[in-house]
């Protein structure tokens, strides 16, 4: 589409739509959902990573007071999971983290629900557990899956009688000769740490079962509302259509959302409590021990290079940290661990992923879906590279970019592609070429760069309805949930440009899969474009409709009409009449609505074409991002202080820009917070620092300058030119501080998180890191993709 | 054994029996239905249950009921008046000063404490008197901006 026309609504940084509700209080979130009736869950964990449940007693729980139903896992034998159905809804017959849900009580009160658990007695029998993934892939190791072989999945590879649940390769090009045809090889491994995504909104759900018609409804926190209704339904062996799920306000979710957490032990408790509705609500530990954290990361990478700083050969070695169930880790273990090879042209590449279980937390999409921890792996390399080279940083990164056209690394062609200005942008807002000021006493300045690329879901689907009624409202009918990023204002937007009417005409109700049609998630910052298109697709119907009965109506040809603003126009002639003016006429005293459906997907763009039967690997578009960080190290303390982050995205054409520096800002905040402050204290699979006093995430203070940057490529596909935004300014941030740490004190940092007592040893190293020897085993080849060119 | 409690909730008195544990918060959110108010841990380490007692922020999952017995209590609720939203408020909206909204409430009220004290804080003061208050979409920047817009505003703005 041209994007020379003047746009009236999208394009402009108009306030968000949700604004009102969530600066009086009126924003409803799940946690606050109140139902006649409605009974509180709690559940009891397992205390143990790896054992054997011999007897559950819960006889003295059923007797206190209040009690309604106490729920074991032999009571509700189910199972789900997105990827591979390995998980169950209370634990049946093992645990296999602690913090697994065991027994589950629902009672009048939560006095009452907490009483019967402490007298619930469970009998367990430990058996040898895995906390490692590297150990997880040795001989002999002990398995936390023995029927992983035997568990529905859906199109991945595992290893049969392994902790192995995702096999991926890929290759292109030969790496061998690629290195035998470099000038120098480079070869470092790193380790990226899990991190809680800590929404402020724990967990909850309410659900509801009627027995007799065999319903459930579901008030959910869930940013994939069609996605986890399917699974429940397959995972119960019940018709969808069985199956509601309704949405509130989300009060953030970060990936750890997007799978069933708090649902599963409230449609337990809610099958056994004749008709009267329960509600759980994750306490802070249980947030931080009992839900999902980001995968943790062992990377070893080998890159060959030109003397002149062309990337020429990459074999990257990938060991995920699954946890105890697998959710969507086998998809972070295939798209993303591609992101391994960078923005970057590199003729040779080969990648071998194992994701392994252990018995720990579950591992769960987390914002950025892998492209954080291989970003980390990617650019602090680039750094290594470039210093043994000679090279600025920022040369070399010029140097290798992509740019519009060149192929990525399945062939597709490149199409939107900004990375070069984000690039030039990040780093002159920071001085990149002026000179670092000096040493002041023990704390010395540096800086660095680093950048990112990321796709989104390919091919996903997303539809549905407008609603036009006889006053002029336009209800938009879809299932992207509010989780905070905006959405509902952005799709607000798109509407209103689409149809010529103004954004307080749009009103965008909370999804409910009884009404609002499928949507695939608010998840891989696919909405803007996804729904966006979908909403363009039913707008202009809808506004075709309107032009039509407005041409009756006024007696003359649609073509001469037009309409802006809610109003209608004619060609020459100026307005005609309102909107509601020509609605009313057509509908008069007794009523009626107009509607229109929309649906997109990706599937048939050219966009997507690839080498033969590499076309899976496409994304419809391609995020790029670079951050520059200042930072001081404080040689005495080790503290690191970051000092300011400029971050350049391109976002194609952001259709709110306030949102994007929203999604901008808060991302870098994330990213920091993750890379200086978090860090799960582990004790044989147990997490021991639980509260968020002791989980520390950045707070007010904490926060750097931020300077966000808004690049604009060009998407001919994207709605009113749009791509993407909410994942990727996470990624950058780490190595964008760690090498201004290395410019700063000349120290490198390869496993995460950047901790005081970390920086302090290495400077005691005089600048030399241990090396981080991660005996990662050898690759055992899958069948994996590889291109036939 | 339950106690009575007379508690001035956004300008009105409330008389209401609670248990001696019962929290403020508990007592706020289940009892009286004020949800605006969000609980973000009970531990008193996330600030998102902010609310002032006597003109001052506390942590309500940390204050029980019956220490509030004749204060003087003002919730998200309570900001706006006849029909017209506060400044703060105002101000959030047009700088886009949250993203999920679970933390705003607890934002707005803390910001509210500290305008009411020093009119025109500075950006430093801002900073300290909402770092009790967590956010994890990191909004604090864009918070900062909304905050400052009205503590630089004309005198009376920040009433």
């Amino acid at each position: 589409m041209s994007l020379d026309k003047k746009t009236e609504v999208v394009h402009q940084p108009v306030p968000r739509v949700d604004g009102l509700d969530k600066v009086t209080g009126q924003a409803v979130y799940t946690v606050d959902v109140d139902l006649p009736g409605m009974l509180y869950g709690a559940v009891l964990r397992s205390p143990f990573p790896h054992a054997r449940i011999t007897a559950v007693d819960k006889s003295k729980a059923l007797k206190v007071s209040g009690v309604k139903a106490v729920v074991t896992g032999e009571d509700f034998p189910f199972t789900f999971g997105t990827i591979i159905r390995d998980q169950p809804f209370l634990a049946i017959d093992k645990v296999r983290y602690v913090g697994e849900p065991v027994v589950a009580v629902a009672a009048e009160s939560e006095g009452a629900a907490f009483e019967a658990l402490e007298k619930i007695e469970v009998r367990y029998e430990e058996l040898p557990a895995v906390f490692d993934p590297r150990e997880g892939l040795k001989d002999g190791a002990p398995l936390i899956h023995e029927t992983l072989a035997q568990y529905a999945r859906v199109n991945v590879e595992i290893v049969p009688g392994t902790n192995i649940a995702t096999l991926y390769t890929y290759g292109h090009g030969d790496v061998r000769q690629g290195f035998a045809e470099s000038d120098e090889i480079f070869e470092d491994d790193f380790f990226v740490h899990p991190v809680a995504h800590t929404p402020m909104e724990p967990h909850g759900a309410v659900a509801l079962y009627r027995s007799l018609s065999g319903e459930y409804t579901i008030w959910t926190c869930t940013d994939r509302p069609y996605h986890v209704a399917r699974e429940f339904a397959n995972g119960l062996g019940v018709p969808l259509h069985r199956v509601r799920f309704i949405s509130n306000y989300t009060g953030g979710g970060f990936g750890g959302k997007g799978a069933l957490v708090a649902e599963t032990v409230a449609v337990a408790l809610a099958r056994f409590t004749s008709g009267r509705p329960v509600k759980v609500v994750f306490s802070r530990p249980e947030e931080l021990t009992a839900s999902h954290t980001r995968h943790a990361s062992y990377i070893r990478l080998k890159t060959g290079v030109k003397r002149d700083g062309t990337l020429w050969a990459r074999r990257a070695e990938v060991v995920w940290d699954n946890g105890a169930y697998s959710v969507l880790g086998p998809n972070v273990a295939r798209r993303g661990t591609i992101t391994i090879f960078g923005p970057y042209r590199i003729p040779h590449i080969e990648l071998v992923s194992r994701l392994v279980y252990t018995n720990k937390e579950i591992s769960g999409a987390y914002r950025g879906f892998g492209t954080t921890q291989m970003t980390w792996a990617c650019e602090v390399q680039m750094d290594i590279i470039a210093e043994r080279l000679g090279i600025d940083p920022l040369e070399i990164r010029l140097k290798n970019a992509y740019v519009e056209g060149d192929d990525y690394i399945n062939g597709q062609v490149l199409h939107g592609v900004g990375l070069k200005d984000t690039l030039e942008k990040a780093s002159q807002e920071i001085e990149w070429a002026g000179r670092k000021p000096g040493p002041k006493g023990r704390t010395f300045r540096g800086k660095g760069i680093a950048t990112t690329i990321k796709g989104t879901a390919t091919p996903t689907d997303s539809s549905c309805f407008v609603k036009i009624d006889s006053d002029g409202t336009v209800t938009l009918l879809c299932s992207s949930v509010e989780v905070g990023a905006g959405q509902k204002t952005v799709l607000s937007q798109i509407a209103a440009e689409t149809m010529g009417v103004p954004l307080s005409f749009i009103a965008m109700p909370h999804p409910d899969t009884s009404i609002t049609p499928y949507d695939y998630a608010v998840a891989s910052s696919r909405t803007t474009y996804h729904m966006g298109n979908a909403i363009r697709v039913a707008g202009q119907k809808a506004r075709k409709r309107i032009l039509d009965l407005a041409a009756e109506t006024l007696k003359t040809d649609p073509s001469d009409l037009s309409m802006s603003e809610g109003k209608i126009f004619k060609k020459g002639a100026g307005e005609q009449m309102t909107l509601k003016a020509l609605l009313n006429k057509r509908f008069g005293a007794k009523g009626g609505a107009i509607l229109e459906e929309g649906y997109y997907s990706p599937e048939d763009s050219l966009l997507l074409a690839a080498w033969p039967g590499l076309r899976g690997m496409s994304s419809i578009f391609w995020m790029f991002a670079t951050h520059a960080a200042e930072v001081e190290v404080d040689t005495e303390t080790g503290v690191v202080r970051v000092l300011k982050i400029a971050a350049a995205h391109d976002v194609g054409k952001p259709i709110n820009p306030i949102g994007c520096e929203q999604q901008i800002e808060g991302a870098a905040i994330m990213g920091l917070s993750n890379t200086l402050y978090e860090e799960f204290k582990m004790d044989q699979g147990r997490i021991l620092n639980d509260t968020l006093a002791d989980y520390k995430v950045a707070s007010f203070c904490d926060v750097p300058e931020i300077v966000p940057i808004i690049v604009e490529s060009e998407h001919r596909e994207g709605p009113f030119g749009a791509k993407g935004i909410g994942e990727p300014a996470a990624a950058p941030t780490a190595p964008a501080i760690a090498n201004a740490i290395f410019d700063a004190v000349g120290i490198r940092i390869r496993d995460l998180p950047i901790t005081p007592e970390k920086v302090l040893a290495a400077l005691r190293e005089n600048g030399k890191t241990p090396s981080l020897l991660i005996p990662l085993p050898d690759g055992r080849e899958g069948k994996g993709e590889r291109d036939r060119t | 054994m339950k106690r009575s409690v007379e508690i001035e909730i956004n300008q009105e008195i409330v008389r209401v029996e609670v248990e001696p544990w019962t929290t403020l918060l508990e007592l706020l959110r289940e009892t009286l239905h004020l949800t605006g108010t969000k609980e973000g841990c009970g531990q008193g380490d996330c600030g998102a249950c902010t609310v002032l007692v006597n003109g001052e922020p506390l942590n309500a999952c940390l204050m029980l009921a019956v220490d509030a017995h004749r204060s003087r209590v003002t919730t998200i609720e309570g900001l706006a008046k006849d029909g017209k939203l506060h400044p703060l408020q105002k101000s959030f909206i047009e700088r886009g000063a949250f993203q999920c909204g679970f933390c705003t409430p607890a934002m707005i009220l803390s910001a509210k404490a500290l305008l009411d004290q020093k009119p025109k804080a500075g950006a430093e003061e801002i900073k300290q008197s909402l770092s009790g208050v967590l956010c994890r979409c990191g909004s604090y920047p864009k918070i900062l901006e909304a905050v400052r817009a009205v503590s630089k505003g004309t005198k009376d703005e920040s009433r």
